[in-house]
Protein backbone atom coordinates (compact mmCIF):
# COMPACT_ATOMS: atom_id res chain seq x y z
CA UNK A 1 0.00 0.00 0.00
CA UNK A 2 1.14 3.65 -0.55
CA UNK A 3 0.65 6.39 2.04
CA UNK A 4 2.06 9.93 1.56
CA UNK A 5 4.01 11.17 4.05
CA UNK A 6 5.02 15.18 4.15
CA UNK A 7 8.53 14.34 6.04
CA UNK A 8 10.89 12.40 8.23
CA UNK A 9 12.40 12.86 11.24
CA UNK A 10 15.19 10.81 12.15
CA UNK A 11 16.76 11.09 16.28
CA UNK A 12 20.73 11.50 15.45
CA UNK A 13 21.14 7.92 17.19
CA UNK A 14 19.09 6.24 15.53
CA UNK A 15 20.16 7.27 12.19
CA UNK A 16 22.39 4.72 11.28
CA UNK A 17 20.24 1.77 12.04
CA UNK A 18 18.82 -0.78 10.11
CA UNK A 19 15.59 0.14 10.38
CA UNK A 20 16.16 4.14 9.17
CA UNK A 21 18.25 2.72 6.60
CA UNK A 22 15.66 0.57 5.29
CA UNK A 23 12.87 3.56 5.53
CA UNK A 24 15.20 6.51 4.36
CA UNK A 25 15.97 3.76 1.13
CA UNK A 26 12.41 2.89 0.20
CA UNK A 27 11.23 6.76 0.48
CA UNK A 28 10.24 8.89 -2.50
CA UNK A 29 13.21 11.02 -2.61
CA UNK A 30 11.13 14.15 -1.90
CA UNK A 31 9.83 13.71 1.08
CA UNK A 32 12.20 16.21 3.15
CA UNK A 33 14.48 14.50 6.36
CA UNK A 34 15.60 15.82 9.29
CA UNK A 35 18.04 14.87 12.21
CA UNK A 36 16.65 15.73 15.98
CA UNK A 37 18.79 15.14 18.93
CA UNK A 38 18.51 12.42 20.79
CA UNK A 39 15.10 13.01 23.53
CA UNK A 40 14.28 15.73 21.27
CA UNK A 41 11.06 14.41 19.06
CA UNK A 42 8.61 16.30 21.32
CA UNK A 43 8.59 18.96 18.40
CA UNK A 44 7.85 16.34 15.76
CA UNK A 45 5.81 13.86 17.42
CA UNK A 46 2.87 16.72 18.67
CA UNK A 47 0.16 18.25 17.21
CA UNK A 48 1.66 20.55 14.08
CA UNK A 49 0.40 23.99 15.03
CA UNK A 50 -2.52 25.78 13.38
CA UNK A 51 -3.07 22.59 10.73
CA UNK A 52 -6.80 22.13 10.32
CA UNK A 53 -6.42 18.45 11.13
CA UNK A 54 -3.64 18.18 13.59
CA UNK A 55 -4.18 14.58 13.96
CA UNK A 56 -4.55 13.69 10.31
CA UNK A 57 -1.62 16.01 9.50
CA UNK A 58 0.59 13.50 12.15
CA UNK A 59 -0.38 10.54 10.37
CA UNK A 60 1.56 11.76 7.26
CA UNK A 61 4.75 12.74 9.40
CA UNK A 62 6.96 9.90 10.44
CA UNK A 63 9.35 9.90 13.64
CA UNK A 64 12.42 7.19 13.64
CA UNK A 65 13.05 6.97 17.63
CA UNK A 66 14.26 4.50 20.03
CA UNK A 67 11.91 3.60 22.57
CA UNK A 68 12.71 4.20 26.14
CA UNK A 69 9.86 2.55 27.72
CA UNK A 70 9.02 -1.39 27.04
CA UNK A 71 7.75 -2.63 24.23
CA UNK A 72 5.75 -5.57 25.52
CA UNK A 73 2.39 -4.69 28.52
CA UNK A 74 -0.82 -6.79 28.87
CA UNK A 75 -3.70 -5.44 26.50
CA UNK A 76 -4.84 -2.55 27.60
CA UNK A 77 -8.82 -3.15 26.91
CA UNK A 78 -7.88 -6.21 29.95
CA UNK A 79 -10.03 -5.07 33.14
CA UNK A 80 -11.58 -6.89 35.34
CA UNK A 81 -15.24 -5.61 33.74
CA UNK A 82 -15.03 -7.81 30.72
CA UNK A 83 -13.74 -11.62 30.03
CA UNK A 84 -9.88 -11.03 28.34
CA UNK A 85 -8.32 -13.33 25.98
CA UNK A 86 -5.03 -13.04 27.10
CA UNK A 87 -4.04 -10.95 24.47
CA UNK A 88 -0.28 -9.17 24.85
CA UNK A 89 1.03 -6.24 23.06
CA UNK A 90 4.11 -5.68 21.20
CA UNK A 91 4.81 -1.68 20.37
CA UNK A 92 6.79 -1.49 17.56
CA UNK A 93 5.12 1.81 16.41
CA UNK A 94 2.40 4.18 17.41
CA UNK A 95 -0.11 5.41 14.97
CA UNK A 96 -1.49 4.58 11.47
CA UNK A 97 -1.42 5.74 7.96
CA UNK A 98 -5.07 4.69 7.76
CA UNK A 99 -8.21 7.16 8.76
CA UNK A 100 -10.51 4.98 10.18
CA UNK A 101 -13.32 7.50 11.74
CA UNK A 102 -14.28 5.39 14.45
CA UNK A 103 -10.46 4.73 15.29
CA UNK A 104 -9.37 5.01 19.59
CA UNK A 105 -6.27 6.80 18.69
CA UNK A 106 -7.93 9.48 17.99
CA UNK A 107 -8.48 10.10 21.37
CA UNK A 108 -5.00 8.05 22.64
CA UNK A 109 -2.63 9.92 20.47
CA UNK A 110 -4.11 13.36 20.35
CA UNK A 111 -1.19 14.28 21.62
CA UNK A 112 1.38 12.66 19.73
CA UNK A 113 -0.26 11.80 16.89
CA UNK A 114 2.67 11.75 14.45
CA UNK A 115 3.62 8.51 13.28
CA UNK A 116 6.62 6.90 15.24
CA UNK A 117 8.51 3.51 14.69
CA UNK A 118 11.00 2.48 16.54
CA UNK A 119 14.67 1.80 15.68
CA UNK A 120 15.58 -0.06 18.89
CA UNK A 121 12.35 -2.36 17.99
CA UNK A 122 14.62 -5.93 18.18
CA UNK A 123 15.63 -5.20 22.32
CA UNK A 124 11.59 -6.42 22.47
CA UNK A 125 13.03 -9.89 21.46
CA UNK A 126 14.71 -9.76 24.74
CA UNK A 127 11.57 -9.03 26.98
CA UNK A 128 10.08 -11.60 24.62
CA UNK A 129 12.94 -14.29 25.83
CA UNK A 130 12.56 -13.30 29.08
CA UNK A 131 8.48 -13.52 29.21
CA UNK A 132 8.78 -17.03 27.93
CA UNK A 133 11.50 -18.12 30.28
CA UNK A 134 9.37 -17.14 33.30
CA UNK A 135 6.64 -18.74 32.30
CA UNK A 136 7.44 -22.29 30.86
CA UNK A 137 4.83 -24.50 29.73
CA UNK A 138 2.81 -21.28 28.92
CA UNK A 139 1.55 -20.14 25.10
CA UNK A 140 1.74 -16.39 24.83
CA UNK A 141 -0.25 -14.70 21.63
CA UNK A 142 1.78 -11.79 21.01
CA UNK A 143 0.44 -8.76 18.78
CA UNK A 144 1.60 -5.68 17.39
CA UNK A 145 -1.44 -4.22 16.09
CA UNK A 146 -2.58 -2.62 19.03
CA UNK A 147 -1.34 0.98 18.69
CA UNK A 148 -0.40 0.59 14.67
CA UNK A 149 -1.25 -1.31 11.94
CA UNK A 150 1.00 -4.40 12.00
CA UNK A 151 1.61 -4.50 8.21
CA UNK A 152 0.58 -0.71 7.06
CA UNK A 153 4.10 0.62 6.62
CA UNK A 154 6.13 -2.78 6.35
CA UNK A 155 6.54 -2.08 2.56
CA UNK A 156 9.35 0.10 3.80
CA UNK A 157 10.34 -1.17 7.66
CA UNK A 158 10.19 -4.65 6.13
CA UNK A 159 9.99 -5.33 10.35
CA UNK A 160 7.69 -8.24 9.53
CA UNK A 161 10.57 -10.40 8.64
CA UNK A 162 12.63 -9.78 11.49
CA UNK A 163 9.50 -10.54 13.95
CA UNK A 164 8.73 -13.42 11.82
CA UNK A 165 12.57 -15.05 11.93
CA UNK A 166 12.48 -14.32 15.57
CA UNK A 167 8.53 -16.15 16.60
CA UNK A 168 9.10 -18.43 14.23
CA UNK A 169 12.12 -20.31 16.47
CA UNK A 170 9.82 -20.00 19.65
CA UNK A 171 7.51 -22.78 20.74
CA UNK A 172 5.92 -21.02 23.15
CA UNK A 173 5.07 -17.44 21.68
CA UNK A 174 2.91 -16.91 18.77
CA UNK A 175 3.05 -13.79 16.83
CA UNK A 176 -0.45 -12.10 15.81
CA UNK A 177 0.19 -9.42 12.84
CA UNK A 178 -3.17 -7.30 12.96
CA UNK A 179 -4.01 -5.57 9.55
CA UNK A 180 -6.67 -4.01 7.38
CA UNK A 181 -4.16 -3.68 4.60
CA UNK A 182 -3.45 -6.28 1.53
CA UNK A 183 0.64 -5.53 2.43
CA UNK A 184 1.84 -9.08 2.63
CA UNK A 185 4.72 -9.47 0.26
CA UNK A 186 7.25 -9.45 3.11
CA UNK A 187 4.82 -12.62 4.97
CA UNK A 188 5.39 -14.72 1.30
CA UNK A 189 8.48 -14.88 1.66
CA UNK A 190 9.43 -16.34 5.30
CA UNK A 191 8.35 -19.38 6.38
CA UNK A 192 6.35 -18.83 9.87
CA UNK A 193 6.30 -22.35 10.92
CA UNK A 194 3.05 -22.02 12.07
CA UNK A 195 3.94 -19.43 14.70
CA UNK A 196 2.39 -16.56 13.35
CA UNK A 197 -0.67 -15.76 12.48
CA UNK A 198 -2.35 -12.79 10.39
CA UNK A 199 -5.48 -11.39 11.32
CA UNK A 200 -7.75 -9.35 9.57
CA UNK A 201 -10.38 -6.34 10.44
CA UNK A 202 -13.32 -7.20 8.52
CA UNK A 203 -16.13 -4.68 8.10
CA UNK A 204 -18.79 -4.76 5.39
CA UNK A 205 -18.05 -2.31 2.20
CA UNK A 206 -20.78 0.00 3.80
CA UNK A 207 -18.54 0.27 6.33
CA UNK A 208 -15.30 0.30 4.00
CA UNK A 209 -16.47 3.03 1.82
CA UNK A 210 -17.72 5.49 5.45
CA UNK A 211 -15.46 5.19 7.59
CA UNK A 212 -12.61 2.87 6.77
CA UNK A 213 -10.21 5.34 4.75
CA UNK A 214 -7.27 4.41 2.91
CA UNK A 215 -7.62 0.44 4.17
CA UNK A 216 -7.77 -2.05 1.93
CA UNK A 217 -11.55 -3.28 0.44
CA UNK A 218 -12.59 -6.20 2.08
CA UNK A 219 -12.32 -8.27 -0.51
CA UNK A 220 -8.96 -7.74 -0.99
CA UNK A 221 -8.27 -8.50 3.19
CA UNK A 222 -9.85 -11.96 2.35
CA UNK A 223 -7.86 -12.79 -0.66
CA UNK A 224 -4.58 -11.61 1.36
CA UNK A 225 -5.94 -14.71 3.93
CA UNK A 226 -6.37 -17.14 1.75
CA UNK A 227 -2.96 -15.74 -0.15
CA UNK A 228 -0.72 -16.04 3.57
CA UNK A 229 -2.50 -19.38 4.99
CA UNK A 230 -1.85 -21.09 1.42
CA UNK A 231 1.61 -19.86 2.38
CA UNK A 232 1.89 -21.49 5.76
CA UNK A 233 0.36 -18.83 8.19
CA UNK A 234 -2.53 -19.33 10.41
CA UNK A 235 -5.27 -16.38 10.07
CA UNK A 236 -7.85 -14.88 12.34
CA UNK A 237 -10.63 -12.20 11.72
CA UNK A 238 -12.00 -9.76 13.97
CA UNK A 239 -15.47 -8.31 13.46
CA UNK A 240 -14.85 -5.10 15.44
CA UNK A 241 -15.72 -2.96 15.85
CA UNK A 242 -19.38 -4.15 15.10
CA UNK A 243 -21.20 -1.28 13.96
CA UNK A 244 -25.11 -1.65 13.60
CA UNK A 245 -26.25 0.37 11.10
CA UNK A 246 -29.54 -0.14 9.39
CA UNK A 247 -29.02 -3.64 7.34
CA UNK A 248 -26.01 -4.92 8.97
CA UNK A 249 -27.10 -8.00 9.64
CA UNK A 250 -27.76 -8.84 6.39
CA UNK A 251 -24.25 -7.37 5.54
CA UNK A 252 -22.20 -9.08 8.14
CA UNK A 253 -23.87 -12.31 7.34
CA UNK A 254 -23.01 -11.94 3.39
CA UNK A 255 -19.75 -10.99 4.62
CA UNK A 256 -19.16 -14.33 6.24
CA UNK A 257 -20.72 -15.49 3.69
CA UNK A 258 -17.73 -14.50 1.57
CA UNK A 259 -14.85 -15.38 4.06
CA UNK A 260 -16.07 -18.97 4.33
CA UNK A 261 -16.24 -19.44 0.16
CA UNK A 262 -12.45 -18.36 0.42
CA UNK A 263 -11.19 -19.62 3.53
CA UNK A 264 -12.87 -23.12 5.41
CA UNK A 265 -14.37 -22.52 8.46
CA UNK A 266 -11.79 -25.09 9.66
CA UNK A 267 -8.82 -22.83 8.54
CA UNK A 268 -9.51 -20.29 10.78
CA UNK A 269 -7.97 -20.41 14.20
CA UNK A 270 -10.01 -17.90 15.68
CA UNK A 271 -12.78 -14.68 15.67
CA UNK A 272 -13.18 -12.11 17.66
CA UNK A 273 -16.34 -9.44 18.14
CA UNK A 274 -16.71 -6.27 19.30
CA UNK A 275 -19.17 -3.74 19.11
CA UNK A 276 -18.61 0.07 18.31
CA UNK A 277 -17.48 1.40 21.33
CA UNK A 278 -16.53 4.99 21.83
CA UNK A 279 -15.65 7.25 25.49
CA UNK A 280 -17.37 10.97 24.76
CA UNK A 281 -14.08 12.40 23.81
CA UNK A 282 -13.39 9.88 21.00
CA UNK A 283 -16.73 10.17 19.77
CA UNK A 284 -16.48 14.08 19.79
CA UNK A 285 -13.00 13.62 18.08
CA UNK A 286 -14.60 11.44 15.24
CA UNK A 287 -17.80 13.21 14.90
CA UNK A 288 -15.77 16.50 14.21
CA UNK A 289 -13.26 14.84 11.84
CA UNK A 290 -16.16 12.65 9.97
CA UNK A 291 -19.31 14.84 10.32
CA UNK A 292 -20.78 13.33 7.66
CA UNK A 293 -20.21 9.52 8.45
CA UNK A 294 -23.72 8.09 9.32
CA UNK A 295 -21.75 4.69 10.87
CA UNK A 296 -20.71 7.36 13.95
CA UNK A 297 -24.20 8.04 14.32
CA UNK A 298 -25.32 4.66 15.25
CA UNK A 299 -28.66 3.69 18.28
CA UNK A 300 -25.78 4.30 20.83
CA UNK A 301 -26.59 5.06 24.62
CA UNK A 302 -23.93 5.47 27.36
CA UNK A 303 -22.84 2.33 28.78
CA UNK A 304 -22.13 1.65 32.74
CA UNK A 305 -18.37 1.70 31.23
CA UNK A 306 -18.35 5.23 30.59
CA UNK A 307 -18.46 4.35 26.37
CA UNK A 308 -21.21 4.54 24.13
CA UNK A 309 -22.28 1.28 23.04
CA UNK A 310 -25.08 0.66 20.41
CA UNK A 311 -28.27 -0.64 22.99
CA UNK A 312 -27.70 -4.00 24.29
CA UNK A 313 -30.71 -6.03 22.61
CA UNK A 314 -29.28 -4.42 19.15
CA UNK A 315 -25.72 -5.06 19.90
CA UNK A 316 -26.30 -9.23 21.44
CA UNK A 317 -28.64 -9.53 18.48
CA UNK A 318 -26.00 -8.31 16.13
CA UNK A 319 -23.17 -10.72 18.07
CA UNK A 320 -25.73 -13.70 18.16
CA UNK A 321 -26.44 -13.52 14.46
CA UNK A 322 -22.42 -13.43 13.84
CA UNK A 323 -22.17 -16.41 15.92
CA UNK A 324 -24.92 -18.62 14.37
CA UNK A 325 -23.30 -17.81 10.91
CA UNK A 326 -19.90 -19.11 11.78
CA UNK A 327 -21.71 -21.81 13.64
CA UNK A 328 -24.05 -22.69 10.61
CA UNK A 329 -20.53 -22.76 8.85
CA UNK A 330 -19.80 -26.21 10.07
CA UNK A 331 -17.20 -26.15 11.96
CA UNK A 332 -16.54 -24.85 15.87
CA UNK A 333 -14.42 -21.50 15.50
CA UNK A 334 -12.90 -20.32 19.00
CA UNK A 335 -14.52 -17.11 19.34
CA UNK A 336 -13.98 -14.19 21.75
CA UNK A 337 -15.86 -11.12 22.84
CA UNK A 338 -13.83 -8.05 22.69
CA UNK A 339 -14.44 -5.66 25.87
CA UNK A 340 -17.71 -7.31 27.01
CA UNK A 341 -18.62 -8.95 30.12
CA UNK A 342 -18.79 -12.55 30.99
CA UNK A 343 -22.67 -11.66 31.29
CA UNK A 344 -22.39 -11.15 27.70
CA UNK A 345 -20.06 -13.44 26.53
CA UNK A 346 -22.62 -16.51 27.72
CA UNK A 347 -25.55 -14.74 26.78
CA UNK A 348 -24.27 -14.91 23.02
CA UNK A 349 -22.03 -17.88 23.39
CA UNK A 350 -24.21 -20.07 25.42
CA UNK A 351 -21.21 -20.54 27.68
CA UNK A 352 -19.53 -18.67 29.64
CA UNK A 353 -15.70 -17.42 28.86
CA UNK A 354 -12.89 -19.20 29.66
CA UNK A 355 -10.03 -18.01 31.69
CA UNK A 356 -7.89 -15.42 30.48
CA UNK A 357 -5.00 -17.61 30.06
CA UNK A 358 -6.66 -20.94 29.09
CA UNK A 359 -8.37 -18.63 26.46
CA UNK A 360 -4.75 -16.74 25.83
CA UNK A 361 -3.33 -20.46 25.09
CA UNK A 362 -6.25 -22.10 22.98
CA UNK A 363 -6.36 -18.72 20.63
CA UNK A 364 -2.58 -19.03 20.35
CA UNK A 365 -2.11 -22.56 19.09
CA UNK A 366 -6.05 -23.90 18.61
CA UNK B 1 -36.41 36.89 3.73
CA UNK B 2 -33.77 36.84 2.16
CA UNK B 3 -30.26 34.23 3.18
CA UNK B 4 -28.61 37.28 4.63
CA UNK B 5 -31.77 38.28 6.56
CA UNK B 6 -32.12 35.04 7.68
CA UNK B 7 -28.54 34.91 9.26
CA UNK B 8 -29.36 37.87 10.87
CA UNK B 9 -32.43 36.42 12.71
CA UNK B 10 -30.18 33.82 13.54
CA UNK B 11 -27.23 35.49 15.32
CA UNK B 12 -29.90 37.58 16.84
CA UNK B 13 -32.03 34.53 18.65
CA UNK B 14 -28.25 32.89 19.16
CA UNK B 15 -27.34 35.91 21.26
CA UNK B 16 -30.52 36.35 23.19
CA UNK B 17 -30.24 32.22 24.14
CA UNK B 18 -26.41 32.72 24.40
CA UNK B 19 -26.09 29.79 21.91
CA UNK B 20 -22.24 28.72 22.31
CA UNK B 21 -20.35 29.75 19.01
CA UNK B 22 -19.59 26.46 18.07
CA UNK B 23 -23.50 25.26 17.86
CA UNK B 24 -24.20 28.73 15.79
CA UNK B 25 -21.20 27.76 13.32
CA UNK B 26 -22.59 24.59 12.91
CA UNK B 27 -26.51 26.10 12.14
CA UNK B 28 -24.90 29.03 10.07
CA UNK B 29 -23.04 25.73 7.97
CA UNK B 30 -26.64 24.32 7.24
CA UNK B 31 -27.94 24.81 3.43
CA UNK B 32 -30.70 27.73 2.81
CA UNK B 33 -33.65 25.76 3.93
CA UNK B 34 -32.26 24.21 6.74
CA UNK B 35 -31.34 27.37 8.59
CA UNK B 36 -34.10 29.19 7.80
CA UNK B 37 -36.65 26.17 9.10
CA UNK B 38 -34.79 25.58 12.15
CA UNK B 39 -34.90 29.67 13.07
CA UNK B 40 -38.65 29.19 12.44
CA UNK B 41 -39.60 26.48 14.95
CA UNK B 42 -36.89 27.52 17.60
CA UNK B 43 -39.09 31.00 17.75
CA UNK B 44 -42.68 29.58 17.19
CA UNK B 45 -42.04 27.24 20.31
CA UNK B 46 -39.14 29.45 21.72
CA UNK B 47 -37.06 26.55 22.54
CA UNK B 48 -34.32 27.28 25.57
CA UNK B 49 -30.70 27.42 24.80
CA UNK B 50 -30.07 23.70 26.02
CA UNK B 51 -33.42 22.53 24.29
CA UNK B 52 -31.75 24.69 21.13
CA UNK B 53 -28.98 22.90 21.42
CA UNK B 54 -29.97 19.39 21.79
CA UNK B 55 -32.49 19.82 19.19
CA UNK B 56 -29.44 20.60 16.57
CA UNK B 57 -27.60 17.75 17.94
CA UNK B 58 -30.10 15.67 16.89
CA UNK B 59 -31.34 16.81 13.98
CA UNK B 60 -28.02 16.77 12.48
CA UNK B 61 -27.68 13.36 13.69
CA UNK B 62 -30.77 12.18 11.84
CA UNK B 63 -30.01 13.93 8.74
CA UNK B 64 -26.31 12.15 8.53
CA UNK B 65 -27.75 9.00 9.54
CA UNK B 66 -30.78 9.19 6.93
CA UNK B 67 -28.90 11.61 4.81
CA UNK B 68 -31.54 14.20 4.29
CA UNK B 69 -31.66 17.95 4.85
CA UNK B 70 -32.46 19.50 8.73
CA UNK B 71 -35.38 21.13 6.75
CA UNK B 72 -36.59 17.85 5.50
CA UNK B 73 -36.66 16.78 9.13
CA UNK B 74 -38.87 19.58 10.65
CA UNK B 75 -41.40 19.14 7.57
CA UNK B 76 -42.04 15.57 8.37
CA UNK B 77 -45.79 15.71 9.73
CA UNK B 78 -45.46 14.75 13.36
CA UNK B 79 -43.00 17.67 13.64
CA UNK B 80 -45.32 19.81 11.54
CA UNK B 81 -47.87 18.46 14.09
CA UNK B 82 -46.09 20.18 17.04
CA UNK B 83 -45.17 23.28 15.73
CA UNK B 84 -48.58 23.99 15.16
CA UNK B 85 -50.28 22.32 17.59
CA UNK B 86 -52.15 23.58 20.34
CA UNK B 87 -50.28 23.72 24.11
CA UNK B 88 -47.99 25.81 25.88
CA UNK B 89 -44.16 26.31 24.22
CA UNK B 90 -42.55 24.46 26.93
CA UNK B 91 -44.98 21.50 26.07
CA UNK B 92 -44.63 21.65 22.59
CA UNK B 93 -40.26 22.28 23.07
CA UNK B 94 -40.44 18.78 25.21
CA UNK B 95 -42.93 17.03 23.00
CA UNK B 96 -40.42 18.13 19.64
CA UNK B 97 -37.27 16.55 21.37
CA UNK B 98 -39.39 13.74 21.99
CA UNK B 99 -40.01 13.50 18.66
CA UNK B 100 -36.50 14.17 17.33
CA UNK B 101 -35.37 11.37 19.71
CA UNK B 102 -37.89 8.66 18.65
CA UNK B 103 -36.40 9.48 14.86
CA UNK B 104 -32.77 9.80 16.31
CA UNK B 105 -33.23 6.41 18.07
CA UNK B 106 -36.05 4.62 16.09
CA UNK B 107 -35.04 0.69 17.19
CA UNK B 108 -34.38 1.51 20.74
CA UNK B 109 -37.77 3.65 21.09
CA UNK B 110 -39.65 0.57 19.63
CA UNK B 111 -38.25 -1.67 21.86
CA UNK B 112 -38.42 0.21 25.09
CA UNK B 113 -42.20 0.56 24.00
CA UNK B 114 -42.80 -3.49 23.51
CA UNK B 115 -40.68 -4.37 26.67
CA UNK B 116 -42.86 -1.67 28.94
CA UNK B 117 -46.21 -3.29 27.23
CA UNK B 118 -44.81 -6.42 27.99
CA UNK B 119 -44.22 -5.10 31.43
CA UNK B 120 -47.69 -4.03 31.85
CA UNK B 121 -49.65 -7.00 30.30
CA UNK B 122 -48.07 -8.33 33.58
CA UNK B 123 -50.59 -6.63 35.61
CA UNK B 124 -47.98 -6.72 38.69
CA UNK B 125 -49.69 -5.57 41.91
CA UNK B 126 -49.06 -2.63 43.42
CA UNK B 127 -45.83 -3.35 45.95
CA UNK B 128 -43.97 -4.79 42.34
CA UNK B 129 -42.15 -2.24 40.25
CA UNK B 130 -39.72 -3.38 37.30
CA UNK B 131 -36.76 -0.65 36.47
CA UNK B 132 -35.68 -1.26 33.23
CA UNK B 133 -32.09 -0.29 32.60
CA UNK B 134 -31.45 3.77 31.16
CA UNK B 135 -32.05 3.96 27.56
CA UNK B 136 -31.87 -0.21 27.20
CA UNK B 137 -27.54 0.30 27.89
CA UNK B 138 -27.43 -3.10 29.70
CA UNK B 139 -29.32 -6.61 29.79
CA UNK B 140 -29.94 -5.97 33.31
CA UNK B 141 -33.55 -5.10 35.37
CA UNK B 142 -34.70 -4.55 38.44
CA UNK B 143 -37.73 -6.08 40.16
CA UNK B 144 -38.09 -4.65 43.73
CA UNK B 145 -41.15 -5.63 45.85
CA UNK B 146 -42.17 -2.67 48.63
CA UNK B 147 -43.71 -4.97 51.67
CA UNK B 148 -44.65 -3.86 55.37
CA UNK B 149 -45.99 -8.04 55.83
CA UNK B 150 -45.27 -11.46 55.84
CA UNK B 151 -49.19 -11.61 54.00
CA UNK B 152 -47.38 -8.93 51.73
CA UNK B 153 -44.47 -10.36 50.45
CA UNK B 154 -46.09 -13.66 50.45
CA UNK B 155 -48.83 -12.25 48.10
CA UNK B 156 -46.21 -10.47 46.26
CA UNK B 157 -44.20 -13.45 45.34
CA UNK B 158 -47.11 -15.12 44.42
CA UNK B 159 -47.57 -12.44 41.65
CA UNK B 160 -44.14 -12.86 40.98
CA UNK B 161 -44.18 -16.42 40.58
CA UNK B 162 -47.23 -16.72 38.14
CA UNK B 163 -45.09 -13.68 36.23
CA UNK B 164 -42.41 -15.87 35.25
CA UNK B 165 -43.32 -16.88 31.68
CA UNK B 166 -43.53 -13.01 31.10
CA UNK B 167 -40.32 -12.04 33.27
CA UNK B 168 -38.49 -14.25 31.40
CA UNK B 169 -39.86 -12.97 28.26
CA UNK B 170 -38.77 -9.38 29.13
CA UNK B 171 -35.06 -10.74 29.73
CA UNK B 172 -34.68 -12.48 26.62
CA UNK B 173 -35.75 -9.13 25.01
CA UNK B 174 -33.00 -7.55 26.59
CA UNK B 175 -30.41 -9.98 25.73
CA UNK B 176 -31.51 -9.19 22.03
CA UNK B 177 -33.19 -12.67 21.06
CA UNK B 178 -36.74 -11.40 20.49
Amino acid sequence: MKFDLDAVFVEHGCAGSALATRILGALARDVPVTHVADNDTREATRPAPGARDPFGAGKRRLVIARRKTPFLAPCPAGSSEFACCGYLVLTLASNCPMDCSYCFLQEFLADNPSFQVYANFADSFDELDRLAANARGRIFRVGTGDLADSLAFDSITSISRDLIDFFASRENLTLELKTKTDEIENLLAMDPRGRVLVSWTLSPDAVYRSSEHLAAPPAARIAAARAVLDAGYRVAFHFDPLIAYPGAERDYILLIDELLDTVAPKQISFISMGGLRMTPGLRGAARSRFPDDPMLCGEDVLASDGRFRTFTPLRLSLYRALADRFRKGGAEIPSYLCMEPASVHESVFGAPPVRPAIIGKRLARD
Amino acid sequence: MNADEIDAQIRMLAAERRLPPSHLARWLAMDAASRAALLDIARVIRLRTGQLMTALDTLEEIAVREHVTVAAILDRPEIRRIAGGPGSAPSRASALLEALRTLRYPLLKRMQEQIRSEISALKLPRGISIVLPKELASDEFTVSLRVRSAAELAHLLEALDRSRPGLARIIEMLAGKK
